[in-house]
């Protein structure tokens, strides 16, 4: 579902990411993890054919992102950090906006559940600065599920959530997969990737440092016997002693 | 005191250096060379000019030197109560979210906090001083600059220590029940008595003046100097001429000796200011953080503020179909309500009886040949003026360009998309123009008589090419802004000052010479094809069919542009121009 090989991304002379090589299948939820700087924000955007990566391939369902953007971009669905809504339409005309873009044309029998399932239902006239940061966040969620995508990037989806929120997210995350979507997340919250990812990716400097599925990557990483948790992990990859306990 | 000092010192030298280091860029360099060569021209020229000739000195003759500072005492005076008026919230002083995070939790007293306020300001107001006594050297004053920029100084700070003063006092006045009406009651019933007074005064003492006198300007400034500066009018309006006189001394021994009176005024405000304690906190974190975000939104391109109100669609938009039309429908919802099918309803109602009024009035009225030239000019002002006005376009949405490009559309149809509302709303006014002016134009000076059936067909043919002329006049502004993201207010960092004039000077003029050679061959286009059919006689017809050729060659150009565009789109790298 996605394929990404010896993706590059150069600032000028600075390397924000550097010969990035990884798949991830469908049904497969993948962690994006690395400190702050490493690249992950940068990795998703060129995912998502928001910026051009300098230089290597991404195909999604098997569409080149370059190549193919828009057939890509219809197969595809990015929630960034912070969620981008448009000041002056309200909750529903986001939803109708969204619906004619991407030309879903049963979208309202979507966009019902959906909505309920975020717990938006009663909010459909109101505008994005009568919303709390989370509800603009599910928002922006309901938006980018509308046309049903088979590959989800999250830039840390957490952010702003209630605890029923992040627990209604994590399932929502696992329930998409498991109808079939690839999921990327890149979040720092190692505790919520350990619960919802199936495979893990660290980056630091732009470069991969481990990419595998969860548990082959807890047991590299064990010290003894037992698998090290992710956090551990995490540690141990990106070496930095003065963050070991 | 002095950590705030710090700040506020730190904050300009690092604004400054940024600004020069910015001038690496020969974008922000050519910006600076041009902004800098119009202030030149604009303003310094002037100054500079007149600082060398001292005949051109301030033009107020030693006659009417006492009528204008009643005058300039006066309009003081109506600043001051307007701000005892108008206002209805409590004190709030503005602060950046940066300073409200990190200064009010501090352990900083009330009263450092009105000076760090007080010191911020000030920036604000030489800065004004600076551009105010740039523009006196422009428009035929002069004289000696430092004085008109000290006297400048002086009532700019007067007057903002006033407001701050104004608006403490009106808290208290909260904190101790009485409303913002009840307060306007009693400031309105003093103005009033006074204005009561000053008129019985005046009608005992001074010589009537007739209606027939308000012609004669130097029977009506006569009367009011006699009202300003005799009787108790010069009482009440004394400390407003304390703090102008130095304003308009003559030589520096006259301005020192007027300024102490006003230095006095400003002391007497700035112990009242700095004394008064009243809790101003929580209305500040509000007022900074509406003004923080209005700056982000006017820095970040968006004109408009915020919407406060949910805006109905101007159509019921359809799941499938264009996604261009989905661009229009967004855009159109962002333009408001001003732009909605039930505004359009109403204009026309409105309009239509007036054009039925103006075509059966005929003749050699005077009244509709002016009304109709009016709309023509209107019309032509529109092309420059409304892709500034509307900008429901690239430039609404350049913020939020990472969204755009993650839509599955193309490069052209998210062009054409985006320039749609701004383009339509434009056609409607002009169209609304062009139906006035058809209808109005009966009688020509120095052609006579405009039949209907010519009014027609160059109204049909000025309708044609609109919609063609506005989508042109619309690419110019949204293709600079895709071409050189840079030089556009895209961030919260955007460019400002000297640079940011020069770049804005450059575009507008970019834009003129663009438009007027995308003119060209639809110019050809439009003569060759009237030529052609007026040769055989049918000129009406070859009015309408020149305009289709022109508009087709427009669209032709149009559409080139679009495309070209969304090829830029589609490779326009949003991280290279972070």
């Amino acid at each position: 579902m996605i394929e990404v090989e010896g993706l590059t991304k150069l600032y000028g002379e600075f390397v924000a990411v550097s010969d990035l090589s990884f798949t991830v299948q469908s049904g497969e939820v993948l962690g994006l993890v690395g400190p702050n700087g490493a690249g992950k924000t940068t990795t998703l955007r060129c995912l998502a054919g928001i910026i051009p990566a300098t230089r290597g391939a991404i195909r999604i369902c098997g569409f080149d992102v370059a190549k193919e953007p828009i057939a890509a971009k219809r197969q595809l669905a990015f929630f960034p950090d912070e969620p981008r809504l448009f000041d002056y339409l309200t909750v529903a005309q986001h939803l109708t906006f969204t619906a004619r873009i991407y030309q879903v044309p049963n979208y309202q029998e979507i966009a019902r559940p959906l909505m309920e399932e975020l717990e938006i239902i009663d909010k459909v006239n109101l505008l994005p600065g009568e919303l709390s940061r989370g509800m603009k966040q599910k928002l922006a969620i309901a938006c980018g599920l509308l046309h049903s995508p088979r590959v989800i990037f999250f830039d840390e989806p957490l952010t702003g959530l209630d605890p029923i929120g992040i627990r209604r997210m994590k399932h929502s995350i696992m329930n998409r997969a498991r109808e079939g979507a690839a999921v990327i997340i890149s979040s720092h919250l190692l505790h919520l990737l350990e619960e919802v990812c199936t495979h893990v990716l660290i980056v630091k400097g732009g470069r991969k440092l481990i990419d595998g599925p969860l548990e082959e990557v807890r047991h590299k990483y064990a010290e003894q016997s037992v698998d090290a948790n992710l956090e551990e992990v995490f540690f141990r990859a990106t070496s930095e002693p003065e963050a070991r306990p | 005191m002095l950590a705030l000092f710090y700040l506020q010192f730190q904050t300009v030298i690092n604004r400054l250096k940024v600004r020069l280091k910015r001038l690496k860029k020969p974008k922000y360099l050519i910006g600076g060379i041009v902004g800098g060569l119009y202030f030149y021209f604009y303003f310094f020229r002037f100054w500079f000019r007149v600082g060398q000739n001292p005949r051109a000195s301030f033009q107020i003759s030693a006659d009417h030197v006492e009528l204008v500072e009643a005058v300039a005492g006066c309009a003081l005076l109506i600043i001051v109560l307007l701000a005892w008026i108008i206002p209805h919230g409590r004190a709030a002083l503005v602060f950046t979210e940066a300073e409200v995070n990190f200064l009010f939790p501090a352990p900083i007293s009330r009263r450092t906090l009105i000076h760090f306020k007080l010191l911020k300001s000030q920036m604000a107001i030489l800065f004004t001083t600076l551009l105010l006594t740039f523009m006196i050297g422009r428009f035929g004053g002069g004289g000696a600059a430092w004085i008109r920029a000290l006297g400048w100084w002086i009532i700019l700070s007067t007057l903002n220590l006033h407001f701050l003063g104004s608006s403490f006092a009106r808290t208290m006045l909260l904190d101790r029940g009485i409303g913002n009406w009840q307060r306007r009651t009693v400031v309105s019933l003093l103005v009033a008595a006074f204005a009561i007074g000053v008129f019985v005064w005046s009608k005992q003492t001074v010589p009537n003046l007739n209606v027939a006198d308000l012609t004669n300007i130097s029977t009506a400034k006569e009367y009011f100097r006699a009202v300003t500066t005799s009787g108790p009018a010069p009482y009440l309006l004394y400390p407003f001429h304390l703090v102008v006189r130095p304003f308009f001394a003559v030589n520096g021994i006259q301005f020192l000796l007027l300024l102490w009176p006003a230095l006095i005024v400003m002391l007497v405000h700035y112990f009242w200011v700095v004394r008064a304690n009243v809790a101003f906190e929580e209305a500040s974190i509000e007022l900074s953080r509406r003004v923080s975000e209005r700056v982000a939104a006017v820095r970040s391109g968006n004109l408009q503020p915020r919407p406060k109100k949910a805006k109905g669609a101007p159509f019921r938009l359809k799941p499938t179909g264009s996604p261009a039309v989905a661009l229009l429908w967004k855009n159109l919802i962002g333009a408001g309500q001003m732009f909605s099918v039930r505004v359009w309803i109403i204009l026309a109602c409105s309009i239509l009886p007036t054009v039925f009024v103006f075509s059966s009035s005929g003749g050699r009225t005077q009244g509709p040949t002016l009304i109709g030239f009016g709309c023509i000019m209107v019309m032509f002002w529109s092309f420059m003026i409304g892709p500034q006005l509307l900008r429901q376009d690239f430039r609404q949405d350049l913020p939020l360009a990472d969204v755009l490009k993650a839509l599955p559309l193309r490069g052209w149809q998210l062009v054409f998309g985006e320039l749609l509302a701004p383009a339509a709303i434009l056609t409607g006014i002009q169209w609304l123009l062009v139906i006035i002016a058809a209808a109005s134009l009966t009688y020509l000076p120095g052609i006579g008589e405009v039949t209907l059936s010519w009014r027609v067909a160059i109204g049909f043919g000025a309708a044609i090419v609109l919609p063609m002329l506005n989508l042109i006049s619309l690419i110019i502004p949204n293709a600079a802004v895709l071409l050189f993201p840079g030089w556009f207010q895209t961030g919260r960092e955007g460019p400002q000052g000297i640079e940011a004039t020069g770049q804005r000077l450059i575009l507008m003029l970019g834009q003129v010479l663009v438009f007027l050679l995308a003119l060209v061959p639809a110019a050809l286009g439009f003569a060759v094809v009237y030529g052609t059919i007026s040769y055989f006689g049918q000129t009406l017809v070859a009015i309408a069919v020149a305009s289709v050729t022109a508009s087709l060659v427009l669209a032709i150009e149009a559409g080139i542009a679009i495309f070209v565009l969304g090829r830029i789109f589609e490779r326009f790298d949003l991280s290279s121009e972070a």
